[in-house]
């Protein structure tokens, strides 16, 4: 460890990693909480267009891709709150719009192997100034969620009684969105944009089978990033493997370790309340 | 803070997808009206209730919540809404406190975190609902009926002196519905108002001081309900119903047991 430390790319990494590691599952949390477990995932999609944009016309493909997929995101808001059955349909649309758009401005510019570790992640080329602007968005990410997570909190459980509480709904799901996709390009540098979802989604899913609330799941959602993020790191550099996949097998590991430990669990915990309900039941 | 009744609509109509759901509706709901909107499945009761929040648009009429209209109406703390849900919903687990504390958004500040008198009158929602002693436990987990308690005492944490309330009795068992009697009959004589829509109003039946009836969409009766009849309209009854009496009544005891 003291000796992957020496080498400057790899603690600009590890940085990196942690920062994905809290950011992607805080966020994740309410995107899961509003049953939209894909919306990253378009995200990723319709920033590849971003990316494309960027290189073609030689700015930054960061830029771009942040650009882009929070133009992306504000339209999927749009029209997941217009339309209640078509909306999955254009939301399909919109992502092989993008992907598609993505890969032909790539290849325009003649990236066909940047477009490939944009897609996969290239956590090593990162550089410092790439993690000052991560660092920045990983830092609005946070301030964001501690600020508005009472609200969306709200939004996130019924929407219409968010409304009628008098909060400003409207700004808060495009907020969401928004977010999502600001951790959509913190991570896509490590983890690559066909991968970035599921960190935002794997470590909650793993968390909600072992907690009972939703700030425990969060917190804990947010343990098991970090986690996985740097063990995920550190085991690609030992075993030379692609960090990006690396960190999502250990996160996926992750989940299925949790899914036994909650069955075990919850097994022990509802043998006693079991004799309540037939309590109950022999009363009704 | 603004004055007038809680609601006033006049020719409210609603229209959803090309179909007339309200059409043209006269209401208005005093302070201290304890007011059941019934009528059969499809007569618009739930989009009239949620006509009378502004969370569905008038397509003619005007609707008025303190004397404001919804989309300019500030003083939401005023409203507490208990939708019609057949569970607590979201995809995270959520303790029953956490999803009750999310009421009191409307009277808290995003700048400001959660104080004493917030965790107080969570307190006071979860211990009127019967449901203290599952404040820690994931909402998702309680049955049906206790679900329901849950999004009344979501309703009820924000201290609202009006509350609306959606078929709060659908698919809640007598015992569950004996203990929101009780509640409501504590709302009531502190002075606020309830508005509730029902198919069936069995134990609240006593508690309502006006009905609407709605049939497609317009009201077809208004004014109090039936008057008592049998035993209870009897000289010297004096209206104490089992739910009413000074011990909970059995089905309320069996909660505790073991919880």
């Amino acid at each position: 460890m003291t000796e992957l430390l020496q080498l400057e790319f790899m603690r600009i990494a590890l940085v990196i990693a942690v920062l994905i590691g809290l950011t992607a599952p805080a966020v994740g949390t309410f995107i899961v909480q509003r049953r939209l477990a894909l919306l990253g995932d378009g995200i990723g999609h319709i920033a590849l267009t971003g990316i494309g944009l960027g290189l073609l016309t030689g700015t930054s493909p960061v830029l771009g891709a942040l650009v882009v997929s929070a133009l992306g995101a504000v339209v999927i808001e749009v029209l997941r709150a217009r339309s209640r059955t078509g909306g999955d349909v254009a939301l399909a649309i919109l992502f092989y719009g993008g992907l598609a758009g993505g890969v032909l401005l790539t290849n325009m510019q003649g990236g066909g192997t940047s477009m490939q570790s944009y897609l996969f992640g290239s956590i090593s080329s990162v550089t410092v100034s790439d993690l000052y602007v991560i660092a920045a968005l990983a830092a609005a990410v946070l301030v964001i969620v501690l600020l508005f997570g009472r609200e969306l909190f709200l939004l996130c459980q019924d929407e219409e009684v968010a409304r009628a509480s008098g909060l400003p709904t409207r700004f808060l799901s495009l907020l969401i969105a928004i977010t999502a996709a600001v951790t959509v390009v913190i991570a896509m540098r490590a983890i690559g944009l066909l991968l970035v979802s599921a960190l935002m989604i794997v470590p909650v899913a793993a968390a909600q089978q072992l907690t009972r609330g939703f700030r425990a799941t969060m917190l804990l959602a947010m343990v098991i990033g970090v986690l996985s993020a740097v063990s995920g790191l550190v085991g690609s550099f030992e075993y030379d493997l692609t960090p990006g996949p690396s960190i999502v097998m250990v996160t996926l590991a992750v989940f299925v370790l949790a899914v036994v430990g909650g069955a075990l669990t919850r097994r022990r915990a509802h043998r006693a309340p079991a004799e309540k309900v037939e309590v109950e039941a022999a009363q009704a | 803070m603004t004055t007038g009744d809680p609601f006033t609509m006049t020719g409210g109509r609603v229209r959803l997808e090309g179909r007339e759901v309200l059409r043209g509706i006269d209401l208005r709901v005093a302070t201290g009206d304890m007011l059941a909107v019934l009528g059969p499945n499809g007569s618009g009761k739930s989009t009239l209730i949620r006509a009378l929040l502004g969370l569905v648009p008038l397509a003619g009429g005007r609707t008025e919540i303190y004397g404001v209209r919804p989309a300019r109406f500030r003083d939401w703390h005023r409203v507490g809404y208990v939708p019609q849900r057949l569970t607590v919903g979201g995809g995270v687990p959520a303790t029953v406190r956490e999803v009750v504390a999310s009421g009191r958004v409307a009277r808290q500040s995003r700048w400001r975190p959660s104080s004493r008198a917030d965790r107080a009158w969570v307190d006071r929602a979860l211990a009127a609902v019967d449901l203290t002693d599952r404040a820690r436990d994931p909402a998702q987990e309680l049955s049906g009926g206790q679900q329901q308690r849950v999004l009344i005492a979501r309703a009820l944490a924000g201290e609202p002196d009006v509350l609306v309330m959606d078929e709060p009795t659908a698919g809640v068992d007598t015992g569950n519905q004996e203990t929101l009697a009780a509640t409501l009959a504590g709302l009531v004589e502190d002075g606020r108002t309830v508005v509730l829509v029902a198919h069936e109003l069995g134990p609240l039946e006593p508690l309502i001081t006006r009905s609407v009836v709605l049939e497609h969409g317009r009201v077809v009766h208004e004014g109090t309900p039936p008057p008592p009849e049998g035993e209870c309209a009897k000289p010297g009854h004096d209206h104490v119903h089992p739910h009413e009496a000074a011990d909970p009544p059995a089905p309320l005891r069996s909660w505790s047991i073991g919880a």
